[in-house]
């Protein structure tokens, strides 16, 4: 997979005579964020974009979490999947999690980010099973392999 | 040395984990209502299987990423999210099917009611997948269910008229049959084959398990000779069921029934084999898709998923899991007949074939993943092929489901 060298520019279609560039769609959006020991983040759900002085959009996060791609399916399913998301969170109309793209080390079929997963915060759905469920039942805490 | 009984045992795995409780009802139905005449339908679809879970083991091989995580990133958050809710239906409607073979299996041996031995039944299912370790269990199932071999053993002490049966071979329905039961019962058969969990199971077993380039042959053995030698069970099944059944004009609805031809042809002894290979193949196949429910759903999110970390750190997969389990059961407490509920898990299997191995065919194209482990043109015949066979079966699922009356 294409490896960037800089900031990929939003409005450039995949190129292939020049390698630098990432196709949002194709390369970014919907791809397993990984950490550096290989756990897993989520996925890239959506990306928010600013524009630079130049007036060139570029990526500046990645969006992750279900209330980011509800938003992005859109219609009703996603609305309910957004409305179920922010209704786990304990704080009013909380922001998604936000990985800046400048922690991005490499696209790859992953894209891994260069920080520890424990940097972040828990997902919501995760924490309240972890502490309602899962985590009550025996054994929970031994890897079985 | 080490490796080939590595390769052996991977192969013998793959046969006896082949059959389930899909393979048992669809080919001892076909069986005992069309003869041989519907073995063309098993040998295309393990040859299908294998054409796609070959092309499945080398993307994850070279990915590192099971098909389900590609799915959404090929088919985009919606089409993914219809191929989630279509593939997770499924896989729990075959799940509750694989309990009830379970348990069906365990009826037969002990005469106490089906039902009572269900929540017993998933109750084990779900403690295996919570604490044990899983290649062990995998393994040892797989290894049993080779006693499945006992259909094709009891052919030979069947009185077996070769010739009728070879004339039936390709041949139209018979005058008791309509075409829309024979379409009805090849969807089925078809679809039991490339059951979509398999894949899934597959790929994410591969992850899991770290598979490298030099697994490529171990992989590519236990698909090559593993499966066909699978089909080779299923088509026993199909044989003895066609020699008791046809003649009679019974048709089958129990797993009871499925059995009874070893019986006849092995007595006692070959009734308790059968039953321990029922057994096996249905609890493999239960833990499979068990855990295939999990990775379906925790691969679209982008969840922590898999056996190689604690529970704890997998609260998402495992509670999907246990869910999945829960519903199976639940389902079977209706007192829906099981062979009935494996009947529709077949059929509705069919429905979503089309958007679980389309990704696969088109991953497998690309260069950027495979670099020179991209599909070839041999690969890319057969897939397109058995694309267009895909999608004919899973358009006329549905309708000859409605037009046969569930195949009356």
């Amino acid at each position: 997979m294409t490896n960037h060298s800089s900031s990929p520019s939003a409005d450039t279609p995949r190129d292939a005579s020049r390698p630098g560039t990432l196709w949002i769609d194709f390369d970014l959006l919907d791809r397993q964020i990984i950490d550096l020991a290989g756990n897993k983040l989520g996925k890239v759900d959506d990306i928010e974009l600013v524009t630079g002085a130049d007036g060139r959009l570029t990526v500046s996060d990645l969006l992750v979490g279900q209330s980011a791609l509800g938003r992005r399916i859109g219609g009703w399913v996603g609305r309910c999947m957004h409305g179920i998301a922010e209704r786990l969170r304990p704080e009013q109309d909380p922001p998604p999690l936000r990985i800046p793209f400048e922690h991005v080390t490499q696209i790859d079929s992953e894209i891994t980010v260069g920080l520890r997963a424990e940097l972040f915060p828990t997902p919501p759905l995760e924490s309240w099973l972890r502490d309602k469920l899962i985590g009550r039942i025996p054994g929970a805490r031994d890897e079985s392999q | 040395m080490k490796r080939l009984i590595g390769i052996t045992l991977g192969i013998l795995t793959a046969i006896g984990g082949f059959v389930d409780i899909g393979d048992l009802v669809a080919n001892s139905q076909a069986g005992a209502r069309f003869g041989m005449r519907l073995a063309w339908v098993v040998v295309l679809g393990v040859i299908g299987i294998c054409v796609f879970a070959e092309m499945a083991g080398r993307v994850t091989v070279t990915s590192r990423r099971p098909v389900f995580d590609l799915i959404r990133e090929r088919l985009g958050p919606r089409l993914g999210l219809v191929t989630l809710v279509g593939g997770y239906l499924v896989t729990v409607l075959t799940l509750g099917a694989e309990i009830g073979g379970v348990a069906l299996a365990i009826h037969l041996a002990t005469s106490v009611h089906y039902l009572l031995w269900m929540p017993i039944v998933a109750f084990v299912l779900w403690v295996a997948l919570w604490r044990v370790k899983f290649e062990t269990l995998e393994r040892m199932f797989g290894l049993l269910g080779l006693a499945l071999a006992v259909f094709v053993i009891a052919i030979f002490s069947l009185d077996v008229d070769w010739s009728t049966l070879g004339h039936e071979l390709g041949s139209r329905p018979p005058d008791s049959e309509s075409w829309t039961t024979y379409g009805y019962f090849a969807v089925a058969l078809f679809a039991s084959a490339m059951t979509p969990y398999e894949v899934f199971f597959f790929s994410s077993g591969g992850v899991e398990e770290g598979w490298k380039r030099s697994d490529m042959i171990t992989q590519r053995a236990n698909v090559f000779i593993g499966f066909p030698l699978g089909g080779l069970l299923a088509l026993g099944v199909m044989v003895c069921s066609a020699v008791v059944f046809e003649p009679l004009m019974v048709s089958v609805d129990s797993l009871g029934q499925t059995v009874l031809p070893v019986a006849l042809g092995l007595g006692k002894l070959g009734l308790a084999v059968v039953l321990l290979g029922v057994f096996s193949a249905t609890f493999g196949a239960a833990m499979e898709t068990g855990l295939s429910a999990g990775y379906t759903v925790a691969q679209y999110f982008g969840w922590e998923w898999g056996k190689r970390v604690a529970p704890r750190q997998a609260a998402r997969f495992h509670t999907v899991v246990l869910v999945s389990i829960v519903i199976g059961a639940a389902l079977l407490l209706t007192t829906i007949n099981p062979v009935q509920l494996t009947e529709y898990s077949l059929i509705f299997s069919a429905v979503v074939l089309p958007l679980t191995y389309l990704p696969i065919l088109v991953v497998a194209n690309d260069r950027d993943y495979l670099g020179d482990q991209v599909n070839g043109r041999i690969h890319n015949t057969l897939g397109v092929i058995f694309l267009v066979v895909i999608l004919i079966a899973a358009i006329a699922a549905i309708p000859l489901l409605i037009a046969t009356g569930a195949g009356q």
